[in-house]
């Protein structure tokens, strides 16, 4: 119990890590959205090449650890003569690790779509880019959903892995308040009940779109 | 500062890595599966207490970051309760928890997936309960299971990379090693990233191949596909 009153001093530093650790899960989940839709598109409407080129894309991002990944981005990105700050390194790796993720999902909703839809679109005179804007993006996003909803708390949870490159989210933060306040154990409990309450917020809200995405269907 | 290149030695230091990762990911595989699989059936046949408490672990574990357990396990239990845990014996701890709670889920929808009319008509034919698991519900639940399963491996052979946080020269801390090395991040994590791929990509590759094998090999199993498209 004293060592849990101990760290009531921290709580603002452990506050500044939790900010941290929203602000860059918001970013990379935009981010990811962006990459992901963008791959689904060249994967579902691309040329030979382009499609082969977003597969591997694919694969292979969905396939590498996240912290090998991001030692790449925060060793490689300065050699290559690109300087951001652990923030953004941070979040363009998320961004382009978990764009792959999302790419999938999205691409087997554009691929779930009923092609007489489309075809109804066509004939009413919608071009291909209001098809895709008004008709596919919409449909294929009430598919995918749910399992966005599961990618995405995945994300939250993988920002921890940036405080291996020095950013001061939530772990960091808690790594700094256990060294000083020699209760690890306290500390890292808090912790792991901080991010269940941010993913199953996070859960709650996809939960909610889904209701909301699917409030005319009554068979879905 | 002094910049070297590879050289052979770093071969048998990547493949101590590797050792490792492979050692970490069969190691808690088999324990998760086994663990994850003991707390789906305690849910699915609605054991008291056992139930709830694997049900909220479960929760706990899938939704809270690794790093955080690992931290959790290496520093904070050992500090609190003032026992030794070593580094790769944390590791173990924390992976099999994470993958069993996985593995809970995946099993668990498995054996929902089962048809209930199947449960009940053999009830009524007077099959006992064991009888009913081994013939009706085990063997349809685990092809149900079986790419999901997969998928979840797939995974923790991942989530292993962690373990270099708090200390265990798998591949990943290898990787960092050879990178501070070398300072030649295009090369180094190429190559680790790459051991990874083909790690991901060859148990994936095994497990549909399994999946293949028992699908062909079952005539049950596809005559019961064949009714379930009627």
């Amino acid at each position: 119990m004293n060592s849990i009153l101990s760290l009531v001093p921290f709580a603002e530093m452990l506050w500044d890590g939790f900010l941290t650790t929203v602000a860059v899960s918001s970013a990379s989940i935009l981010g990811s959205f962006l990459v992901g839709t963008l791959v689904a598109l060249a994967v579902t409407f691309g040329s030979a090449v382009t499609r082969r080129c977003a597969r591997i894309y694919i694969e292979t991002f969905r396939n590498v650890p996240f912290l090998v990944l991001i030692f790449f981005f925060y060793f490689g990105l300065p050699e290559l003569g690109v300087f951001v700050n652990s923030f953004w390194t941070g979040a363009i790796a998320l961004s382009v690790a978990v764009g792959a993720y999302v790419a999938d999902v999205l691409s087997a909703g554009l691929k779930n779509i009923r092609p007489q839809i489309i075809e109804a679109a066509t004939v009413y005179g919608f071009n291909q880019v209001q098809r895709v804007r008004f008709f596919l993006l919409p449909l294929a996003l009430r598919i995918a959903l749910k399992p966005l909803g599961s990618i995405f708390v995945n994300l939250i949870l993988t920002t921890s892995i940036l405080s291996t490159i020095t950013l001061t989210e939530l772990t960091s933060a808690a790594k700094i308040v256990a060294s000083k306040t020699f209760s690890p154990f306290e500390v890292y409990f808090l912790l792991l009940v901080l991010y269940s309450l941010l993913t199953h917020f996070c859960s709650l809200l996809v939960h909610l779109f889904h209701l909301r995405a699917t409030r005319h269907i009554t068979d879905a | 500062m002094v910049q070297e290149s590879l050289n052979v030695y770093d071969a048998s230091l990547w493949l101590s890595g590797l050792r490792v990762t492979l050692f970490l990911l069969f190691v808690c595989s088999v324990l998760g599966t086994l663990f994850g699989a003991a707390m789906a059936l305690a849910r699915f046949y609605g054991v008291p207490l056992l139930a709830q408490i694997c049900t909220v672990l479960g929760e706990l574990l899938r939704n809270s970051p690794v790093i955080v357990q690992l931290l959790f396990v290496y520093f904070g239990i050992p500090m609190f309760f003032a026992v030794r845990i070593s580094q790769i014996e944390a590791a173990i701890y924390v992976l099999t928890a994470n993958t069993a709670a996985f593995m809970f889920v995946v099993c668990l929808s498995a054996l929902r997936s089962v048809d209930e009319y199947q449960l009940n008509t053999a009830r009524s034919f007077g099959l006992g309960e064991v009888k009913i698991f081994t013939r009706i519900l085990a063997p349809q639940a685990l092809i149900v299971a079986l790419p999901m399963t997969i998928g979840v491996l797939v995974n923790q052979a991942q989530v292993t990379s962690l373990v270099s946080v708090i200390g265990v020269i798998d591949l990943t801390r290898v990787g960092h090693i050879l990178n501070q090395k070398t300072f030649d991040p295009f090369t180094v994590w190429p190559i680790v990233g790459g051991s990874y791929l083909v790690l991901a990509l060859s148990i994936s590759f095994l497990g549909n191949k399994l999946e293949e094998n028992i699908r062909r090999n079952s005539g049950a199993l596809r005559e019961c596909e064949a009714r379930h498209d009627d």
